[in-house]
């Protein structure tokens, strides 16, 4: 077919897990899935731990041949009921929306007092931020986001995915998950540069509540120049502006920063909002180009294929992400060093402290036995 | 995949066309002269208006499988199957209430249903599935799709939307492999109308097996709930029907369908 764009064939969060995430940064209490009772189960599973209500109409064969119009109202007055909501969304999936549900009726039907989000989406968009998109619209209708907001999250997201089409996981038809390169060896080659004496930037440059790990990594770098007496040749930069984003994003920004300064680290340039990941690439190439081009080695985490090769053009470049199919386009960007973060998803969600990264603790690990402290 | 209808020398037929062309009286007028002939016949309607049985039972509506379905109701041969007009055994399918969830797949579940419940429907001679309309979506290819039915039957009459209609489901058809067994035209009175239909037929490959005239008497029939086999059968038309039962009871041709481009499908309609 003319002009198809390339179909990404391994598996990807879709459309309505991406909507029930926004759901979340939105602050919602509850989110009710429209659909069948397993539709996206573990990502479910993971936002209640997160501390949302995720619920399911659990249509049946019944609801898909009559429609499960009553089931939503009913589950809408019994949510209600339940938990005392301030702010409902309600998602729909590929098969209420294959039939042709309509979630405006049903919410009429059940007429709370409470506002709630539509979100009329299914899991076939090859971009998942599909999901998001439409649940930012349903929002600012229900005055949840203003429309400037809406606008600034559309220009983020279409980065988003220009991102992860250029060197992200929607890079290549079929990405091989990897765990990537073996963390102690990769630690051990941070804490010799840093005894050598080699000028270091960290770029935090989080997805939103990722953040809670990576910025472990941060400090972890700066606790072990610390130990070696060079402090003075780290500089950090993260995304972490407070004053940015969706309103569970921005909480996240403070708890971070508030952490890290509290382990006594400075946050010398601010690149951003932690939805800003997208974005940040080209302000931290201004900032290097301006101050930090002598730098030796760079440490990024997060979404470490947002920032562009042209700013680390002559540094070793050791990068550390949550994707395991991340590690090829990453390594093939000329990142040398590539390490994962296995399971960080779950243990980001529902906290507000910053978590220990496994990178973070083997660092501090092979320090003390490189160190002898 | 489980299959109850496994006799030997069963017939299992579809009839499709457009909405509103004849149809169900078709299908329920074929099964009555059928069951005068002796076999053992079950139709199977599977238009939500229910009313391709209504006729071989005295102007009385059935539950639809979808009906108690939709009431949790674990559904057994004798809450569905119902003896109407000689003997033959009438089930409908039913469906959601317009606008509102999706009849495609109630058809697919409500045959899965059938074929769990029925036992007696490996006992038919011939089992007739009244779908609605053009093949709209997977659903409604189902009773193919899913190997209830061998022979698919076209009813239309030589106007252009149901010619365009027919011309569609035989593309359908031959898209899923099935054959086309004959077309059979219900006249509008059009004229040249039998020439039209005949020429379409030949036209795709498939040939005319009957051409029923139209006689208000079918419609008086239908309005009292009869079949003209039952309420006029010494009528001409009972008469065309028992000739078309004949054909499709001994019919052992058919062919994957050809189809027509628009320009011909007008020309000939001209
Ligand atoms: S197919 Fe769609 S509706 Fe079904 S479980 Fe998957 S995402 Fe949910």
């Amino acid at each position: 077919m003319m002009g198809k764009e390339l179909s990404i064939i391994h598996p990807r969060p879709s459309s309505i897990v991406a909507a029930l995430y926004t759901l979340r940064d939105l602050n919602v209490d509850v989110a009710i899935l429209h659909g069948p009772p397993g539709c996206s189960f573990k990502h479910a599973r993971l936002l209640e731990e997160d501390g949302i209500r995720v619920v399911t109409t659990a249509l049946d064969e019944n609801g898909f041949v009559f429609g499960g119009r009553q089931e939503l109202s009913s589950l809408l007055e019994k949510v209600n009921e339940m938990f005392k909501p301030r702010l409902i969304g309600v998602v729909g999936t590929c098969a209420s929306m294959i039939i042709g549900e309509e979630l405006r009726e049903p919410v009429e039907d059940a007429n709370l007092d409470v506002p709630v989000i539509e979100v009329e989406v299914h899991a076939g968009y090859p971009d998942n931020t599909k999901g998001v998109l439409i649940t930012l619209e349903s929002a600012c209708e229900v005055g949840v986001i203003d429309r400037e907001e809406l606008e600034r999250q559309k220009v983020l997201l279409h980065e988003a995915t220009q991102v992860e089409k250029r060197h992200g996981a929607a890079s290549r038809q079929y990405l091989e998950p990897s765990r990537g390169d073996v963390k102690y060896k990769v630690a051990e080659r941070v804490i010799r540069l840093l005894q050598e004496g080699r000028k270091c930037i960290t770029i935090m440059n989080a997805k939103k509540e990722t953040g809670y790990m990576f910025a472990d990594i941060t400090a972890a770098v700066n606790e072990v120049a610390l130990a070696l007496g060079k402090e003075g040749n780290v500089v950090n930069m993260a995304n972490v502006d407070d004053s940015l984003g969706l309103p569970r994003v921005r909480h996240h920004a403070k708890c971070i920063a508030a952490d890290l300064k509290e382990r006594g680290i400075t946050v010398h340039e601010i690149i951003g909002g932690m939805d800003e990941y997208p974005v940040t690439g080209e302000r931290v190439n201004e900032l290097i180009k301006q101050k930090y081009k002598d730098y030796d080695f760079a440490l990024i985490t997060g979404v470490p294929h947002a920032i562009p090769m042209e700013a680390l053009e002559g540094m070793e470049v050791i990068s550390v992400t949550n994707g395991p199919r991340q590690v090829l386009p990453l390594k093939e960007m000329g990142h040398q060093h590539v390490i994962v973060e296995i399971d960080l998803h779950p243990k980001t969600l529902g906290v507000n402290h910053i978590v220990e990264s496994e990178f973070g603790a083997t660092l501090r690990e092979v320090a003390k036995d490189m160190l002898g402290k | 995949m489980l299959m109850t209808t496994s006799a030997k020398n069963q017939k299992r037929i579809a009839i499709y066309g457009k909405g509103g062309i004849g149809k169900s009286s078709t299908a329920s007028n074929v099964a009555a002269a059928c069951a005068d002939e002796g076999y053992k016949v079950m139709i199977i309607g599977c238009d939500p208006k229910s009313d391709s049985s209504i006729t071989l039972l005295g102007g009385k509506r059935i539950p639809t499988i979808l009906d108690l379905l939709r009431q949790n109701i674990d559904v057994r041969e004798k809450d569905i199957v119902f003896e109407g007009y000689g003997g033959v055994k009438c089930v409908e399918v039913g469906g959601p209430e317009p606008g509102i969830g999706c009849a495609g797949r109630g058809i697919i579940v409500a045959i899965q249903k059938l074929q769990k419940a029925c036992p007696s429907m490996s006992d038919m001679d011939l089992i007739i599935y009244d779908v609605p309309g053009d093949i709209v979506c997977g659903g409604f290819v189902a009773p193919i799709r899913k190997g209830l039915v061998t022979e698919a039957y076209i009813l239309t009459s030589g106007e252009y939307m149901p010619l365009y209609a027919a011309n569609n489901i035989c593309k359908g058809l031959a898209k899923i492999d099935t054959p086309l067994s004959g077309i059979i035209c219900n006249s509008r009175s059009v004229t040249r109308e039998e020439e039209i239909v005949r020429r379409f037929s030949e036209e795709i490959g498939s040939r005319l097996v009957a051409f029923i005239p139209k006689e208000q008497i079918v419609q008086d029939c239908e309005r009292d709930g009869f079949s003209v086999l039952e309420k006029a059968p010494r009528s001409d038309i009972a008469h065309v029907y028992r000739n078309l039962a004949k054909a499709i009871m001994f019919n052992d041709q058919s062919i994957l369908p050809g189809s027509l481009d628009d320009e011909r499908l007008r020309e000939l309609t001209r």
